[in-house]
């Protein structure tokens, strides 16, 4: 599928970057670590633990002023003691305020910004690529009708459109049983795991815009080129020449586009579970809320271990979204972030 | 516009392929209503080249365009007739008066119908061969998809040929989704590699495997034609096949697209601005001045014995290889713009013409010269008339010469 000169372009391209190595390096350990989730990760997720709460990760000591109050002889006493909170090795990036381990839940989260990354991306592109096409295509009413609509859809804030769509469908959540521990493996993590539903559907009507402006672009020039006046001339029809002749050649700036939409998908995720949107409770906006009113109190890594993560994989995946770029198409400029 | 309606059915010759009648092609821009072709007529014969000449922007790629009706928004093909001969189309459309015995006004049939006689009635070969192949396919995925679609549309009878032809939505679906699933069969494969060698390129089986940018500018005109002649046509249109190609690639391709007329049953109908092709190519010849065709004829009489001042002027302007001492005479002025706004009343030509008479400021009739094959005809009241210049047409003075109006 992809031609020696574009592999060539990619090998040389990654070569001369140590930006896209990177990229490739943070991306290749978020996908392992969220596929053999069960594996890596040391503990159940969900599993609480109220006697190792709030425990801070390796390294860090935590000590916290503690005031309790009793009654003596009819009067209240105040006592305060300053308590020292010492890291647990079983838990390495701490514990959150119930006592679940960060590190776990940090890995299972990867799941979820991966699944609704990837598959809000696929289906933003399904939407929007074929709406592209059909308009840049046709051109005329078709693409205004389609392309003025695609218009108010972005002028309209995405967060905004997610949430009211939400609102509307509802959290559908799917438990899907994990593969790993269905097949004997891992048996002390969780059995499912649940898929936003809703939340995937909801990012990929958000951001299907995207991709039909680009389609679009591509279509309208690609139209005139001559090999499609041939194919035309030779007997194919539309739907041949649009699948055939047009989307093979607007397939590059798509590409990158997609990978683009991943990271951008993922933190509008994220950003929908830290309002609470989200149907899952393991996911890493999901524990940014939570960990929000630790912050103040002194137990930062709670909302700032999901939050790292986030991090590492948007930025990784931006790495690999700009080596494409370069190597592909170094004619488009990075677009569409949410 | 000429009322299609009430024009009598033409009289048309058992050897005349296609005729086409007062033929109009209008771009409605936003800059205003562009007459790219306008009443243009012509013949093409069974087994015959025939070339259209004319300057840059004079509508000959339009005309061909409107021919194959591939002529794009904002452009349209406003009025005219195109018959076609094709005893089965006759049939079908039996009674209607689309049909004068076995030809068919392809304007009056349904759209899907001249959809479906692309590739297998009419095929183009286009102007650059650089950009007219699909770079991200190899060379034979693409003829052999080119044979592939008229091999399927001819497996089905001819009522459901315009419906069938390509494919349906599961297919497209699947051959989208499955990279390795071809839209080809081996046969057609097959064919592909056939037509290859018949347009002489070495090797074709290996070449079949590359891609366009592996490909010369001259080999992959000949996979063009290849590709063209995957649906056997009967008319096949060559827009300035040779323009991009350097001198010898050029005799070669003409060499056989030549060989290709003289061969089979196809007629060639070749758009050039070089005489030269014309000369060497062609058995007829039709002059484009502005969108209209303004002689046209057999080759012998247009080149021999031009009555319009155009044809005469281009024909001035080629270079004399056996009297080289003589100076060329160009035409003065350029093409006038199209928009119909800006088109003058009576013969287009008439301001940069020598010999413009008063009379060319009135609509021109087309004069059949009267030559002995009575095929010349001609858009010029010189047919008719020799000039006059005491009725010369105002602002120029007797030798012809225009005077500076002054402002």
């Amino acid at each position: 599928m992809l031609s020696d000169r574009v592999r060539r372009n990619l090998a040389s391209e990654f070569r001369g970057s140590i930006l896209a190595k990177l990229g490739v390096v943070l991306v290749l350990l978020v996908v392992f670590v969220a596929i053999f989730a069960p594996f890596v990760a040391p503990h159940d997720p969900t599993t609480q633990s109220l006697d190792n709460a709030e425990r801070p990760p390796l390294g860090i000591v935590q000590t916290e002023q503690r005031t309790t109050s009793e009654m003596v002889d009819g009067e209240v006493q105040t006592v305060t003691e300053t308590v020292t909170i010492r890291p647990d090795a079983a838990h390495p990036l701490g514990t959150d305020g119930l006592g679940r381990d960060m590190l776990s839940r940090v890995i299972y989260g990867a799941r979820t910004s991966l699944i609704v990354g990837v598959l809000g991306t696929v289906l933003a592109a399904t939407v929007g690529v074929p709406v592209g096409l059909i308009a840049g295509y046709y051109r005329g009413r078709i693409d205004d009708g389609l392309m003025r609509f695609a218009d108010v859809s972005l002028a309209f804030p995405s967060l905004v459109l997610a949430i009211a769509l939400i609102g509307l469908w509802g959290r559908a959540s799917v438990a899907v049983p994990d593969p790993f521990v269905a097949a004997g493996f891992a048996q002390e993590m969780p059995e499912t795991f649940v898929l936003p539903g809703t939340v995937i559907v909801v990012v990929g009507v958000v951001n299907w815009v995207w991709f039909a402006r680009i389609a679009r672009g591509e279509a309208l020039s690609l139209r005139d080129q001559e090999y499609v006046t041939a194919a035309r001339a030779l007997g194919a029809d539309d739907s041949r020449i649009i699948a055939g002749h047009v989307l093979p050649n607007a397939i590059t700036p798509i590409i990158v586009l997609g990978t683009v939409q991943v990271a951008a998908i993922i933190l509008l995720e994220s950003s929908l579970s830290f309002l609470g949107f989200s149907g899952t409770t393991l996911s890493w906006g999901f524990d940014i809320s939570q960990g929000r009113d630790y912050v103040s109190s002194g137990q930062w890594w709670i909302a700032g271990m999901p939050g790292l993560a986030i991090m590492v994989a948007v930025i990784g995946i931006n790495l690999i979204g700009d080596w494409l770029r370069d190597a592909l198409d170094p004619g488009i400029e990075g677009e569409g972030g949410a | 516009m000429p009322d299609v309606s009430d024009t009598p059915a033409p009289e048309l010759d058992d050897d005349v392929l296609v005729a086409v009648r007062d033929l109009s092609t209008r771009f409605f821009t936003e800059e205003g209503q562009v007459n790219a072709v306008e009443n243009a007529s012509f013949e093409v014969r069974d087994n015959e080249v025939l070339g259209i000449v004319g300057e840059s922007g004079s509508g000959k790629s339009v005309t061909a365009l409107s021919l194959i009706d591939l002529v794009d928004s904002p452009g349209e093909i406003t009025g005219g007739e195109v018959w076609y001969r094709d005893a089965e189309l006759a049939a079908e459309f039996a009674g209607s008066d689309a049909v004068v015995g076995d030809h068919v006004d392809l304007q009056r049939v349904p759209a899907t119908v001249r959809r479906s006689l692309r590739g297998s009635s009419f095929s183009m070969i286009f102007q650059d061969p650089m950009s007219s192949l699909n770079p991200s396919v190899t060379v034979g995925e693409q003829i052999a998809e080119a044979v592939e679609v008229q091999r399927r549309a001819k497996g089905n009878p001819r009522r459901t040929r315009s419906r069938t032809q390509g494919y349906g939505l599961g297919r497209l679906l699947v051959d989208t989704l499955v990279p390795t699933r071809s839209y080809a069969d081996e046969e057609s494969r097959a064919r592909a590699v056939e037509l290859l060698e018949q347009v002489g390129i070495p090797d074709p089986a290996d070449r079949a495997d590359e891609y366009p940018h592996q490909f010369s500018g001259g080999m992959l005109q000949r996979a063009m034609i290849a590709q063209a002649l995957a649906g056997e046509p009967d008319v096949l249109i060559a827009d300035e096949p040779t323009t991009a190609l350097d001198v010898t690639i050029q005799a070669q391709i003409l060499d056989i697209l030549r060989e290709l007329q003289e061969s089979g049953e196809t007629s060639v109908v070749m758009i050039t601005h070089d005489l030269g092709v014309i000369a060497r190519m062609c058995d007829r010849v039709g002059v484009m001045y502005a969108g209209e065709i303004v002689e046209r004829g057999r080759l012998a009489d247009v080149f021999d014995d031009p009555v319009h001042p155009y044809t005469r002027g281009l024909l001035g302007s080629v270079p004399d290889l056996e009297d080289p001492s003589t100076r060329l005479q160009p035409i003065e002025g350029n093409v006038p713009s199209l928009l119909d706004r800006e088109m003058p009343e009576g013969c287009y030509f008439a301001d940069r013409c020598p010999k413009a008479m008063e009379d060319c400021r009135q609509p021109v009739p087309e004069y059949d010269t009267g030559t002995a094959s009575d095929e010349h005809a001609v858009q010029c009241v010189l047919a008719e008339r020799e000039y006059d210049p005491a009725v010369a047409l105002d602002g120029r003075d007797e030798t012809g010469d225009e005077v500076v109006p002054s402002e």
